[in-house]
């Protein structure tokens, strides 16, 4: 365990009772089983309850963007305290690429980092060691996991239930923060990306087969764009009826069309955070479309996103000498 | 009639019988379960704890075309819904919901789509022997052997089934059956109790409803809103795959001078569900929707139907990717009340 | 079957380069296959990708997007935006199962009436090994 859950606890409690810091949003224990839920924490009470473990797997960046706020009553003041965001390695991708695509302001959050280790796949988890109704306690433990339930302590392999996003991961530490907690943890070496590489073996027909059996499971609840901490617009395109770009009916066409949209509209953006394939009621693999995406453009353009906060967001620009090999 | 036997070798025979109607059966697909038309030939064992989506799809459907027409012309066309359909092996609870949203569908203006399938089709139950994590089904009324809304209830005794006739249609289906099926005897009626005991004994996560329907309205305006939905991402997951849920969307697709009028599952956790062509929108935010999805299920429905439109299936809490847990949410308002 | 089929190719062109390029192919009278339809557009930049997707489903066998050379932008930089986000575009669809012989992309300038000739043969010829389009068309379903 390479951080103190009290020095966790302790931080959270100190910014919270900061005077610009409206709320803090951290994990904390879900309700059963395996289950960790975003913690609104704004006292030094709901500090307290904070954990930071390798079930966090929930993005929290996403709570960023989602705040719906209601119009001010005429005399109030805007409410313009802080929110305090607390994130892996991954998740601060996320949030560079917000201030990279001005979707937040450097000075609009207390982001606080979480080196990480590597979190685990909560369906493999329930897969091997089945879930129960007993709220569970999972912690590092060198290179592997610790399970504590009910007084039992269960070793477990890193390699058997470490999340296939953290397989890949190659940025660890956060790379934004205002407020690191705990020490660096070293990067390891990443595997081969197998899942893309399998769909990309394929041929064309195949890869139409294989993508056509995944969207036809899907059931457009777009848990998949809410839970995207980059996907943000008020108005988004799949919601317009006029024009309506994707028709409301579910069905293999608009659920492929769908699909390509949003993959699409998170090309250079997506930060492989692999919530869309967490959250998705369907297991459709699109971690697998953006990460393809996410290579191609590092491949081809030599650009990454989300890891300098002050890039130029890749859709919107350009190099004179970008590749057009496929230009006729 | 009384119950029948069937043995499980012969379950292939049992669907293959079926003929001339649409099967639907949970079939595993790629990452697990779900209800699917049986093609012929096929009769996969429903061994399985649930399906991710309900069922409910097959009495109303995600997409159902209401009426085609020609842009310019003035008739229309019908879809004809008059085949068969039987749909085996669905769980107790999401039968259960099929007779709940039927109230509904039946209310002021009978629905002719939901009816005319209802109308049709044939529901064969499989009782839960070993129901899952979040099941919580006796805390709202229900039971993993529950028989409302089946049409026959199959038990799995092991090496048989054990089937009940419901309703006329169920015991129709069994008749037509004739010698596949034996005459079943007290041993297995003792059985299936025991069973059925067993599988309420295995629900562990369970609720308190009482007072809650009649307690809801005077909570309108109670913090506990505020931290329920706090972490509400706004998806449709939970109700879409919720049994109950029965929410939908019209809307009019054109394609060259083809043109089709359909209506299609809409979620009140959407923020277009409620908003008004002027901008306005009632539920503003996600806190009012999470309101309005229990409220509705725990007091609306109840004020209307005298029953709760909830199941108990726990699909939910297990598929929530925010931990917002339908059976916590109760008891956080049975502790506000 | 590449005899009979004659491929619907929809082709979204810039107001200032290749339309008028096409526009001068067919003041000098140069023939070229008559299964493009053009869709002009002020720049190709302008093309939103959601474009060719929905072209595709409609009906599409083929899409070809047009526009000036690199450089010679009316709106000075409009296609080079266009290069990164339709090349994306074409990785993506080639990874979801859809031909790439179906998508192109040009540059052809106002005074290349010959080129765009060459362009739309290369097109045609291309939607036509790959066949009509039977992936996400709409209607392919049946109502």
């Amino acid at each position: 365990m390479k951080m103190d859950l009290e020095q966790l606890r302790k931080t959270a409690a100190e910014v919270v009772a900061r005077d610009d810091v409206k709320y803090l949003v951290g994990w904390k224990q879900g309700t059963y089983g395996y289950r960790v839920a975003p913690g609104f924490v704004e006292d030094a009470a709901g500090a307290a309850e904070l954990i930071f473990s390798p079930l966090c797997t929930a993005n929290l960046a996403t709570y960023l963007t989602l705040v719906e706020e209601l119009p001010i009553p005429r005399g109030q003041e805007p409410d313009d305290r802080k929110v305090a965001v607390m994130v892996k390695g991954c998740d601060s991708r996320a949030v560079t690429q917000l201030i990279v695509e001005k979707g937040i302001k450097k000075d609009e959050v207390v982001v606080i980092g979480c080196p990480c280790p590597g979190v685990v796949d909560p369906n493999l988890l329930a897969e091997k060691y089945p879930e129960t109704e007993d709220q569970v306690e999972m912690k590092w433990n060198g290179e592997g996991f610790l399970l504590l339930r009910g007084g039992e302590e269960t070793k477990i392999a890193r390699d058997e239930v470490l999340a296939e996003k953290c397989r890949l991961c190659r940025y660890p530490n956060p790379v934004y923060s205002d407020i690191m907690l705990g020490d660096p943890v070293e990067p390891w070496e990443t595997d081969e990306d197998k899942g893309v590489e399998e769909v990309e073996g394929k041929d064309v027909e195949e890869r139409a087969e294989y993508w056509a059996e995944q969207f036809d499971k899907c059931v457009r609840c777009y848990s998949c764009r809410n839970v995207c901490p980059l996907c943000y617009c008020q108005d988004c395109v799949l919601d317009r009826l006029n024009p309506t770009w994707v028709n409301r009916a579910v069905n293999f066409s608009e659920n492929t069309a769908f699909n390509i949209a949003r993959a699409f509209h998170l090309g250079g953006r997506c930060i492989e955070c692999g919530e869309c394939e967490r959250v998705c009621p369907a297991n459709i693999p699109l971690g697998k479309i953006n990460r393809k995406l996410a290579r191609e453009v590092r491949d081809k353009y030599g650009f990454e996103p989300g890891v300098d906060p002050d890039a130029e967001p890749f859709q919107a620009s350009f190099k004179p000498d970008d590749p057009e090999e496929f230009i006729l | 009639m009384s119950a029948m036997l069937l043995n499980k070798e012969k379950w292939p025979e049992f669907v293959g019988k079926l003929t001339g109607k649409k099967v639907w059966a949970p079939q595993a697909d790629s990452e697990g379960m779900r209800f699917a038309l049986l093609a012929e030939g096929e009769a996969p064992v429903p061994d399985y704890n649930n399906t991710r989506v309900p069922p409910k799809g097959v009495l109303f459907p995600q997409t159902e075309t209401m009426l085609k027409f020609q842009v310019k012309a003035t008739e229309v066309d019908e879809p004809e819904l008059d085949q068969e359909t039987v749909v085996l092996g669905l769980r107790p609870c999401d039968a259960r919901a099929m007779a709940i949203v039927e109230k509904l569908f039946k209310w002021d203006i009978d629905d002719p789509y939901f009816i005319k399938r209802r109308d049709m089709v044939t529901l064969v139950g499989l009782a839960c022997n070993d129901p899952g994590l979040n099941c919580f089904c006796p805390s709202v009324g229900g039971s993993p052997a529950s028989t409302e809304g089946l049409d026959l209830l199959m038990v799995d005794l092991g090496e048989n089934y054990l089937l009940e006739a419901v309703t006329g249609k169920g015991e129709a289906l069994l008749k037509e059956m004739g010698d596949l099926l034996s005459e079943a005897g007290a041993d297995e009626a003792k059985e299936k109790e025991k069973l059925v005991k067993e599988a309420e004994g295995k629900i562990k996560r369970t609720v308190d409803t009482e007072g809650v329907p009649e307690g809801l309205p005077g909570l309108w305006e109670d913090p506990l809103w505020g931290k329920v939905s706090a972490s509400c991402l706004g998806c449709g997951t939970c109700t879409y795959l919720c049994p109950t849920c029965h929410c939908f969307d019209i809307q009019d697709e054109v394609e060259g001078f083809d043109a089709r009028r359909c209506r299609t599952w809409d979620s009140c956790m959407f923020g277009e569900y409620t908003l008004h062509t002027s901008g306005h929108n009632p539920r503003p935010t996600r806190k009012e929707r999470t309101r309005n999805r229990i409220n509705h299920k725990y007091s609306y429905y109840v004020d209307k139907f005298d029953v709760i439109a909830c199941v108990g299936c726990g699909r939910c809490s297990n598929l929530c990717p925010v931990n917002i847990d339908i059976i916590d949410t109760i008891r956080q308002v049975k502790e506000a009340l | 079957m590449s005899a009979e089929f004659n491929p619907n190719i929809v082709a979204f062109l810039c107001n200032w380069c290749s339309y008028a390029g096409a526009d001068l192919a067919g003041t000098s009278r140069v023939n070229y296959p008559s299964n493009i339809q053009i869709i002009r557009v002020m720049c190709s930049g302008r093309v939103n990708p959601l474009y060719v997707m929905n072209a595709l489903q409609q009906g599409a066998d083929g899409v070809l997007v047009s526009g000036c050379h690199p450089g010679d932008c009316h709106y000075m930089e409009g296609n080079f935006f266009a290069r990164r986000r339709l090349g994306m575009l074409k990785d993506l669809m080639e990874f979801v199962g859809v031909d790439p012989k179906r998508f192109h992309m040009s540059w052809v300038s106002a005074s290349e009436g010959h080129k765009w000739k060459e362009v739309v043969e290369k097109t045609v010829e291309d939607a036509k090994e790959a066949g009509p389009f039977e992936g996400f068309r709409r209607r392919q379903i049946d109502w």
